[in-house]
């Protein structure tokens, strides 16, 4: 059997074992009823939030797409929705392995037959259906709600856009998931990182604002590519033509995300292993004596 | 335990071949040596038990040989193949851990050995076939649909010892399996591991419960401090004892004190007054080759009716002690 064959079958193997964790993270999304619902509570909140600064803002100062002039709320709604989507996955990802070290289960799953890759992708598998597939219900019923006009041949190119950027995403995840595996911090970091991304991505306000420089950087943010790009196709109307060259840029962010992502990841499993410390909370090694110090001991 | 678990030999486990090969190995944690040049052979079909105190380093050997900390220096190979994180290793391991923070605790016991299960490579159906099974054979089958949240500590560890055996493991690495839990259960364990050893697999088995090993182990690793003090058979553990102590009740005693009854024993034994100061009772020392009826005989002679006699310590349990420099 050629080695093409064994690895094509051992990456089936793997690819079969992703739907055991969307269902495990399922059964647990279910048992915090509570806790989901206020998610969905807290976000219909902000587009409510929205409505009342849309009345303050004029209409003439907001960019147009393909002809169309966005309203502040269609406008910062799509925002709103692309960085949260980046916010929760790149917490998601870097959290899903701080959480199974803090109640024990990480060496559990790294001791069956499961790859460490496997593990990473199945600790987000969910979040990357379930957040998405959240967002745009969400989007579907504000529109209503509110009267908003979302071109329908929009959503398929948005959604290829989304596809093209949520690996980037991804890799930067793997990168955080990494930090955390290594030195068991970072949330503080990540966030700072995060917000970082949100103001030059254009997602509450438009780019035009920022200062040239910002500018200049903002336009190479593939965060900031994404939201734009989505909002081409949604509220421009333009469909596929409508997706810029800039997009293109998120092809290869993604891929060096992703890959650089990857390696980092494994380069922290292999460090942990070899120190010794890859389940524990604490990085700290147990307290005992150096070799030969007991018989040395007893000897005397 | 309910139910016996019936599960197919692992196909690559031949008999009587070591599928654990440990020689030198050495793991340091910084300036701490947690194993220092520990060899050890485990075949297929025994159980092995590895005796030691606390920081022995009983739990940083089975975690060598889970693959989740490399050692220092010094090679391990499980079933002929270097020790390493690929998930083919792995998969002939079953691993209960000492801890029970090992489950997803909102998660009901069967949800989560299924989701193990898929993690060996079961599809959903076998998953749910096979944690049914496992959890009967460990006596949760009742509690099968229970969040372990709220198990017990022994729960957690009877439901760690049904994930360990999903996958049929060749190797069986058993961490602290039965502390803290009661007789039955701690039964219950052990014979589920002799059912897996008969079957093909090896197991070692750590443990700091001396009492267990009489009749279940075939050989013992004893660690201390890093370092092998003693392998081999219990057999060849007890030979370690520093001589046979009984506790005698003596119902008509010479006028003499037990000075003058251990000169009668005539080097045979030594003899002293029990702990609990009832003149009634003595404790008896052999010496190394008596047998505990010449000694008695000659008590008996000298005026002494013994009318019970118990064993003190175990030979295991002495022989342990004296191996690790602790004083009788």
């Amino acid at each position: 059997m050629s080695a093409i064959v064994v690895a094509w079958r051992g990456a089936v193997g793997e690819a079969a074992k992703i739907p055991a964790f969307i269902r495990r993270d399922w059964l647990v999304m279910l048992s915090y009823r509570a806790a989901f619902v206020s998610d969905l509570v807290t976000i219909a909140i902000q587009a409510v939030l929205f409505s009342f600064i849309e009345r303050l803002i004029d209409p003439a100062t907001m960019p147009a797409y393909d002809g169309t002039r966005a309203g502040y709320l269609e406008f910062a709604l799509l925002g709103v929705i692309v960085s949260l989507v980046t916010g929760l996955m790149l917490s998601r990802v870097a959290t899903a392995v701080r959480q199974e070290q803090m109640i024990g289960t990480f060496e559990s799953l790294l001791s069956t037959p499961t790859r460490p890759t496997t593990v990473q992708a199945g600790s987000v598998a969910f979040d990357l259906l379930f957040i998405p597939l959240r967002m745009g219900l969400l989007l579907v019923a504000v529109a209503f709600t509110f009267s908003l006009h979302f071109h329908a041949g929009g959503v398929l190119p948005a959604l290829v856009v989304l596809a093209g950027y949520v690996p980037f995403v991804w890799g930067l995840g793997l990168m955080s998931a990494g930090a955390m595996v290594t030195f068991r911090r970072g949330a503080g970091l990540l966030g700072a990182g995060v917000g970082a991304l949100g103001i030059i991505s254009g997602a509450f306000f438009p780019l035009a604002l920022l200062p040239d420089w910002l500018q200049a950087i903002a336009e190479a943010n593939p965060v900031a590519i994404a939201i734009e790009t989505v909002r081409e196709t949604l509220i421009g109307g333009g469909g596929w033509s409508a997706i810029p060259g800039e997009a293109a840029l998120l092809v290869p962010a993604s891929i060096a995300a992703l890959a650089g992502g990857v390696l980092a990841f494994r380069a922290a499993l292999a460090r942990e292993r070899r120190k010794g410390t890859l389940g524990l909370y604490r990085c700290g090694p147990p307290a005992r004596a150096t070799c030969g110090a007991m018989a040395a001991n007893a000897g005397a | 335990m309910p139910a016996t678990l019936v599960s197919a030999a692992p196909a690559d486990a031949p008999p009587r071949d070591a599928v654990v090969e440990v020689d030198e190995v050495h793991r340091r944690f910084g300036a701490v040596s947690a194993l220092c040049g520990v060899s050890l052979r485990v075949q297929a079909r025994t159980i092995h038990a590895l005796l030691g105190a606390n920081g022995a380093g009983k739990t940083t050997l089975l975690r060598v040989l889970a693959g989740l900390v490399e050692p220092t220096a010094g090679s391990a190979r499980v079933l002929g193949r270097p020790i390493d994180a690929s998930a083919r290793t792995r998969a002939a391991l079953g691993l209960v851990p000492s801890g029970d923070r090992t489950f997803y605790l909102r998660l009901s016991a069967l949800e989560n050995l299924i989701f193990f299960g898929r993690l060996h490579g079961l599809r959903l159906k076998a998953a749910r076939a096979r944690a049914r099974d496992l959890l009967e054979a460990v006596g949760l089958a009742a509690d099968a649909d229970r969040p372990v949240s709220g198990f017990s500590h022994g729960m957690q560890k009877r439901l760690g010892f049904a994930r360990a055996l999903l996958g049929a493991p060749a190797l069986l690495l058993v961490d602290e399996a039965t502390h803290d839990l009661d007789p039955v259960a701690a039964h219950g364990i052990r014979e589920l591991t002799r059912e897996r050893a008969a079957a093909g697999a090896a197991v070692i088995w750590a443990t700091q419960r001396i009492e267990e090993l009489t009749g279940f182990a075939d050989h013992v690793t004893v660690l201390q401090e890093g370092e092998v003090r003693f392998g081999g058979s219990l057999t060849a553990l007890a030979a370690h004892s520093r001589g046979m102590r009984y506790t005698l009740r003596v119902g008509v005693l010479p006028a003499a004190d037990p000075e003058s009854l251990e000169e009668a024993l005539e080097g045979l034994a030594s003899i002293e007054p029990a702990a609990d100061r009832d003149p009634s009772h003595l404790v008896l020392t052999l010496a190394p080759g008596v047998s505990l009826g010449s000694a008695i005989a000659c008590m008996a002679r000298a005026g002494a009716d013994v009318i019970a006699c118990r064993e003190e310590r175990p030979p295991i349990e002495d022989a342990f002690l004296a191996i690790v420099g602790q004083p009788l």
